[in-house]
């Protein structure tokens, strides 16, 4: 009943996922980044990856920052969603060193630009 | 009933109509209406059953037809049902005839094909597996096509098929006479375009042979083009023998380098290897031949090559270095002396985008050093007019010529599909030959006027008796060697020919369109510097003796150590560690004409591209990338990073640059000749000789060539085979 309702005002109004408004997905925003935030020092623990405790933490942020620009309540909270799967996974000891470490991106060398440098790098 | 024309009168008419066409321009002849599997084809009267059926879109199947060779009419594969004619018809020989209704699809064709097809291959071998023209057979596709579905030949008494004993042809050819089927492709293609007659048939029936009758080479510079024509695996080339199958190789188009007429190729490569080289139809430049230097220098590519940067070591050695070390040494001494002390050396196979990058850092410099190793006369208009340098009939200008004069040139190996073109219109189109310089072998007669350079000026001022030939002729063509202007009279030679031609031209009456004056390089590079603003010759080099010299691909020895100061520092680029590499300071490796997307412009002054068919070898790079990473070493940063951009900056200097497949017409010959008669005739007395004379001069002319293996063979077969000669 409810739904059809919301299917006839359709345009102006869409069904939401999780949060009603703003103010709750910020909320969840920030219960999830407090969440990671307090698993962070048993993240490097239990994978024994080379990075300390604080780059975890500035990567965290650069994460969560990454999708600042998201407006969209819905697409907020399916990020959320996303991030909170991503959590227990990584809590669970379902991932891997690498997985963790794809945070990272260690393996990913960037190609030189230059032109100089690109001729020396060799065929491109 | 309609009657059937014998085949030879069949010819023989063919012929007169043709003929007719000639003499009558102005009527044009009536189409003739034939039928082919009922559908209505309008072919002009002349064209043989074939051809009608190809213009119906039905490809007759074949082996002993070619476009381009003479009608033999012997393999019978083209055999197709005529109506009203109780016996199916060769198609290849029979010209058509009005209402004629032709079936190729009827039971009749069909089993004509069958019994053609089990002949034979009853008496070719069942080799497939290990024939080099597996994959690529016409009798292996046609049998798949047409042929019977099951055998009739059981050899019930062990007899064996027919084996023929292998002939050695030379270095180039393999020769499995037990495939051979008789076509007698091979014959006349020896016979009329590479105008050598050598090859053809012994004995008959079941022991009819294709060969040499006694063993010898046969030497051709066109020889390698009746591996291609060959239909199955009788004739196949030597160096790529049991190498690799057509459907693993990678083709890709490109352009030849190996002389200035920029024969169009197909480079097929493996594993990042250069396999083969096979011609690619250009009817403009090299109609469907290509020369045995093209086709087979190509193990030159992967021999001798510079590989790494080279640096020399303070007791004189050159030691490998990194890119960036070499870089550094040359940019150092770049930026040490002044601008006008650095020179430059562009060699025969440097692609015109190095050129221009070269150009550009050089005038960044303040230099105006830039020469070319080729030499060309600097006096009158020089190569300010590019009409001057240019064979500006094109090679298409030759099937209208009616008379050509050659001068101090042996176009037979100097541009081998150039003389083929012209052997061709000498059979078909009474096209005459005239030749200043030493009696030699061109494959097609030819009046000598001598060989001496006064000829040229008798002729200029009318006193010879050749000038009233010249002067009837409808459209005639000079053609100027570049080696004979490579003489210290060469600015008078090439006034006397501009002259000469300037004269034809307004006595033939033949207009403004028709261009008589040519000129015919040997090297690939040239017109492409000569474009882009290089000075012909070493001169300047030799007279201003700069301190740094950069050789690119410089590779003859124009300049020697010799001609330059004891502290001068040389800077090599190129891809074979030949003459040039042995006298520099630093080494940079750069890409073969197979290695690099680049531009180069034939003698006509068509631009063509070559593309990347393998990849540089190991630290080798392309050339304009080099120069323009020396440039930003060196602080003077060339305004351009991409291909894109170089050639947009060729097009800036020189718009024919990049109209690919375009030669730009060249004019102002009144104008050339105005300012040609500012020199002076100081016509010496030495007799003019062009460089290569006999087939061993024509192998090994450039770095690649020198570096090839199979090259080498050939000079030596020629060697031998004329000792042999001697001997008898």
């Amino acid at each position: 009943m409810a739904s059809s309702r919301v299917a006839v005002i359709g345009t102006k109004q869409v069904k939401p996922i999780l949060s009603a408004n703003k103010t709750e997905a910020k909320r969840r925003v920030l219960n999830l980044y407090k969440a990671w935030y307090r698993h962070l020092p048993y993240l490097v623990k239990d994978y024994n990856i080379a990075v300390t405790v604080p780059e975890t933490k500035a990567k965290l942020r650069e994460l969560f920052l990454k999708n600042k620009h998201v407006s969209d309540i819905r697409a907020i909270d399916l990020l959320v969603i996303k991030g909170q799967m991503d959590l227990v996974e990584t809590m669970r000891i379902w991932k891997q060193k690498t997985h963790v470490m794809m945070f990272f991106k260690d393996t990913n060398i960037k190609k030189p630009t230059a032109f100089l440098s690109r001729f020396y790098e060799g065929h491109d | 009933m309609l009657r059937l024309w014998p085949l030879s009168r069949g010819l023989k008419a063919r012929h007169v109509w043709s003929l007719a066409a000639r003499c009558s321009s102005t009527a044009v002849p009536e189409k003739i209406e034939v039928f082919v599997d009922d559908k209505r084809v309008l072919v002009d009267p002349g064209t043989t059953v074939l051809q009608a059926c190809a213009e119906a879109g039905i490809e007759i199947p074949r082996f002993c037809y070619h476009d381009r060779l003479s009608v033999a009419g012997n393999c019978r594969m083209c055999l197709v049902e005529v109506e009203r004619s109780p016996k199916p018809i060769a198609s290849c020989a029979m010209p058509v005839m009005k209402g004629m209704k032709v079936k190729t699809d009827s039971p009749m064709t069909k089993k004509a094909r069958e019994g053609v097809m089990e002949f034979l291959l009853m008496n070719h071998p069942l080799d497939c597996p290990i024939c080099d023209q597996g994959g690529e057979c016409d009798l292996q596709d046609q049998s798949m096509a047409f042929g019977s579905d099951r055998s009739r030949f059981t050899d019930m008494t062990f007899t064996g098929k027919r084996a023929v004993e292998d002939k050695n042809v030379g270095p180039l050819i393999k020769t499995i006479m037990t495939r051979c089927i008789h076509c007698t492709r091979c014959i006349r293609f020896a016979s009329e375009v590479a105008g050598v007659d050598d090859l053809g048939t012994t004995g008959r029936g079941g022991d009819m042979q294709v060969g040499t009758y006694v063993e010898k080479m046969f030497k051709s510079e066109l020889s390698g083009n009746i591996i291609d024509l060959c239909p199955v695996g009788a004739l196949t080339s030597k160096p790529y023998a049991f190498t690799a199958r057509p459907w693993e190789t990678r083709k890709t188009e490109s352009v030849d380098v190996m002389d200035a007429v920029g024969s169009n190729i197909i480079v097929s490569t493996r594993t990042n290897e250069v396999l083969r080289i096979l011609p690619r139809l250009n009817e403009e430049i090299n109609e469907e031949w290509i020369s045995d230097k093209t086709r087979f220098a190509y193990d030159g590519l992967k021999r001798q090559r510079l590989t790494n940067p080279f640096v020399m070591d303070d007791k004189g050695n050159l030691v490998q270095a990194k890119w960036e070390e070499a870089l550094t040494v040359a940019a150092k001494k770049l930026v040490s002396v002044p601008g006008e002390q650095i020179a430059a050396v562009a060699g025969g196979l440097v692609d015109a985008e190095a050129l221009v990058c070269l150009k550009d850092l050089l005038n960044s410099f303040n230099s105006e050093g830039l020469c070319t190793e080729e030499i060309f006369p600097m006096d009158g208009a020089g190569t300010d007019l590019r009409s001057n340098y240019l064979l500006n009939t094109k090679i298409m200008g030759v099937e209208e010529a009616d008379l050509i004069l050659l001068v101090g040139t042996n176009p037979r190996y100097e541009a081998p599909l150039f003389n083929a073109r012209i052997r061709k219109c000498w059979i078909h189109n009474d096209l005459e030959v005239a030749l200043v310089g030493p009696k030699m072998d061109l494959t097609y007669e030819y009046l000598h006027l001598g060989d001496l350079a006064e000829v040229l000026q008798q002729i200029a001022n009318g006193k010879h008796p050749f000038s009233e030939k010249l002067g009837k002729a409808k459209h005639p063509m000079v053609v100027v060697g570049s080696t004979v202007l490579q003489r210290p009279d060469g600015g008078a030679i090439h006034k006397a020919v501009t002259t000469i031609a300037q004269n034809a031209r307004v006595k033939s009456g033949c207009g403004e369109d028709w261009r008589v004056l040519n000129v015919l390089h040997r090297v690939a590079s040239q017109v492409a510097a000569l474009d882009l603003g290089y000075k012909a010759g070493v001169e300047y080099i030799r007279q201003n003796k700069p301190k740094v010299l950069y050789l690119l691909g410089a590779d003859e020895g124009a300049i020697t150590r010799d001609d330059l100061p004891i502290d001068c520092f040389v800077i090599y680029q190129g891809h074979h560690g030949d003459r040039g590499a042995q006298m520099a300071d630093v080494i940079f490796p750069g890409a073969a004409y197979t290695e690099k997307d680049a531009t180069y412009v034939n003698t006509e002054g068509r631009a063509q591209l070559t593309h990347v068919a393998v990849t540089a070898p190991v630290l080798a790079r392309e050339d304009w990338k080099i120069i323009r990473a020396l440039s930003e070493v060196a602080g003077a940063a060339l305004p351009y990073e991409k291909l894109q951009e170089v050639r947009d900056r060729l097009a800036d200097v020189s718009p024919n640059l990049t109209r690919y497949g375009d030669a730009e017409d060249a004019n102002y010959f009144k104008q050339s000749l105005e300012l040609a008669s500012l020199v002076k005739d100081n016509l010496t007395s030495t007799p003019i000789r062009p460089p290569q004379l006999n087939l061993k001069d024509f192998f090994m002319t450039n770095s690649i060539s020198r570096a090839s293996q199979t090259m080498a063979k050939c000079v030596h077969a020629v060697l031998e085979s004329e000792k042999k000669g001697k001997l008898s």
